[in-house]
């Protein structure tokens, strides 16, 4: 369970304010909108990479807003994967888990690394690699910890259709599996239909809307929104007309 | 990028051979004046060996000295945008443009034995000028702005958000530094380390202001050559002058890193 309540966040100039968001455990959220909405700004907050000017996060039932990142629970995906250039793919996999005597660290990574498919990988280093491959080792490594909630800024935004298409299937497989609660950052509506229970839009740091995804596609709250959503689908008519 | 074509090629490999022989030719002409029974000789030469001796310990002391203080100051102006960074930052730079003289004076006064700072030391039991100390603290000096720029270099190039991903995965923040940023910006804190080293054996302005007995290295040559002329001076110049090149060779072993 996520819930946020009246979150103000300031990073740099960049202000996001009156923030206020409940995801049931095991929903899955996205958070839409334009670049520099405070989409990534949202995440950092709640995982606990920002301080809070005003607010409060609460995280699986319990009240984070003053805990450290290490004691949040949060598994964080970034769109750049960000893996440790140093370690091989199963100590990227394997960097959050306990060190332990029984197998059990070593079960959970070859369990995730076969549910993403990725097993073959497991003795290299994550320098060749392709995106496909860089990002569901990052996804491993943020679950491998079993984390009460994930958070994805923009998972599937550097790697081809095809790729991006197995992906999607590959977290929602993972995701009825370990029921975590899922916070998702985006600016593909598809995206959000296919995946996901409710939808956040964020402009200029602000909520502008709230619903399923659908109902956001169907009845934007405002003329931005509205205008945010008939560029996405332009967007991606050019891009299939193109493909 | 491939090299420019025609005549601006041709310019600039010249100006570059010129400036080639201008670094080159000295240091070759100083090997060339060392004979082999000079070089034998200094080789079993009492207070040359205890001279390099010093040197190399109290460089090694410096550079020790700098990576303990220098290192968390270099993450902090990597990572941090703090009130009086811009000044902190100017405040370590500048010991790299003030003459060496007058950097030792600057110590003497400081760390004398009549002043505040220097007569507790005393008081400790640590005696700064005429000593040891006084060579560590006048390499220190001259070298820590070396290590901080390099340092900074290297930690400013490890991505936050890897630490990010440590924190979220678990890791405290120091944790985070040991496991992610410290492995990551190891090489370069070594090579920040070494050159630092290389600039503290190389002082001379500062030291001789501070500890002039017992002489390091550069001081010695330089007594040698007042005293006894180019003869007297060449052999310790040479076994110096060896020391930087095997200093020069750990440096570009450690930047190229291992092959792939």
């Amino acid at each position: 369970m996520i819930r946020l309540v009246d979150l103000a966040v300031g990073a740099g100039g960049f202000r996001l304010e009156d923030v206020s968001l409940d995801v049931p455990p095991g929903a899955h959220a996205v958070v839409l909108g334009p670049t520099g909405a405070g989409k990534t700004t949202l995440l950092e907050a709640v995982a606990g990479h920002l301080p809070l000017l005003r607010g409060r996060v609460e995280l699986g039932g319990i009240d984070a807003t003053r805990l450290p990142p290490e004691r949040r629970g949060v598994g964080f995906v970034y769109q750049a994967y960000h893996l440790f250039p140093h370690l091989s793919v199963r100590a990227n996999i394997a960097y959050g888990l306990p060190a332990d005597g029984d197998g059990r660290r070593a079960a959970r990574v070859a369990e995730l690394a076969l549910a993403l498919g990725i097993t073959p990988l497991l003795e290299r280093g994550v320098a060749g690699l392709s995106g496909g491959e860089q990002q569901r080792v990052a996804l491993a490594r943020a679950l491998a910890p079993s984390p009460r909630v994930l958070l994805l800024d923009e998972p599937f935004a550097a790697v081809d259709p095809a790729t991006r298409g197995a992906l999607r299937r590959e977290l929602r497989a993972l995701h009825e599996r370990e029921r975590f609660t899922i916070l998702h950052v985006t600016h593909d509506f598809a995206e959000a239909r296919r995946l996901a229970d409710t939808a956040l839009v964020l402009m200029e740091g602000r909520v502008v809307q709230q619903g399923t995804p659908a109902e956001v596609l169907a009845r934007p709250a405002t003329a931005a929104v509205a205008a945010f959503v008939r560029g996405d689908a332009e967007l991606r008519a050019a891009g299939e007309e193109v493909g | 990028m491939p090299l420019p074509s025609g005549r601006f090629r041709v310019t600039a490999a010249l100006l570059a051979a010129l400036l080639v022989l201008f670094v080159a030719g000295p240091l070759l002409r100083l090997l060339l004046a060392a004979s082999p029974a000079s070089l034998a000789a200094a080789a079993t030469d009492a207070e040359l060996r205890a001279s390099i001796g010093l040197t190399l310990l109290t460089a090694t002391g410096a550079t020790l000295l700098a990576l303990l203080v220098g290192a968390p100051l270099a993450w902090l102006l990597a990572r941090h945008r703090f009130r009086g960074r811009a000044l902190v930052q100017a405040l370590v730079e500048l010991p790299a443009v003030v003459p060496h003289p007058v950097a030792g004076i600057a110590l003497l006064l400081f760390l004398g034995r009549r002043s505040a700072v220097g007569g507790a030391l005393a008081e400790a039991g640590l005696e700064i000028v005429g000593h040891p100390a006084g060579i560590v603290a006048a390499m220190l000096f001259v070298s820590v702005p070396i290590l901080v720029s390099g340092a900074q270099e290297s930690f400013a190039a490890v991505d936050p958000r890897l630490e990010r991903v440590a924190r979220s995965l678990g890791d405290s923040p120091s944790r985070a530094f040991r496991r992610v940023t410290l492995p990551l910006a190891g090489r370069g804190l070594l090579a920040a380390a070494l050159l630092a080293w290389a600039r503290s054996v190389s002082e001379f302005g500062a030291i001789v202001v501070l500890t002039y007995r017992p002489p390091v290295a550069s001081v010695l040559i330089y007594d040698r050559f007042t005293t006894d002329g180019l003869a007297g001076a060449v052999p310790a110049a040479v076994v110096l002058l060896g020391l930087a090149l095997l200093v020069l060779v750990a440096l570009r072993v450690v930047q190229r890193g291992p092959r792939a």
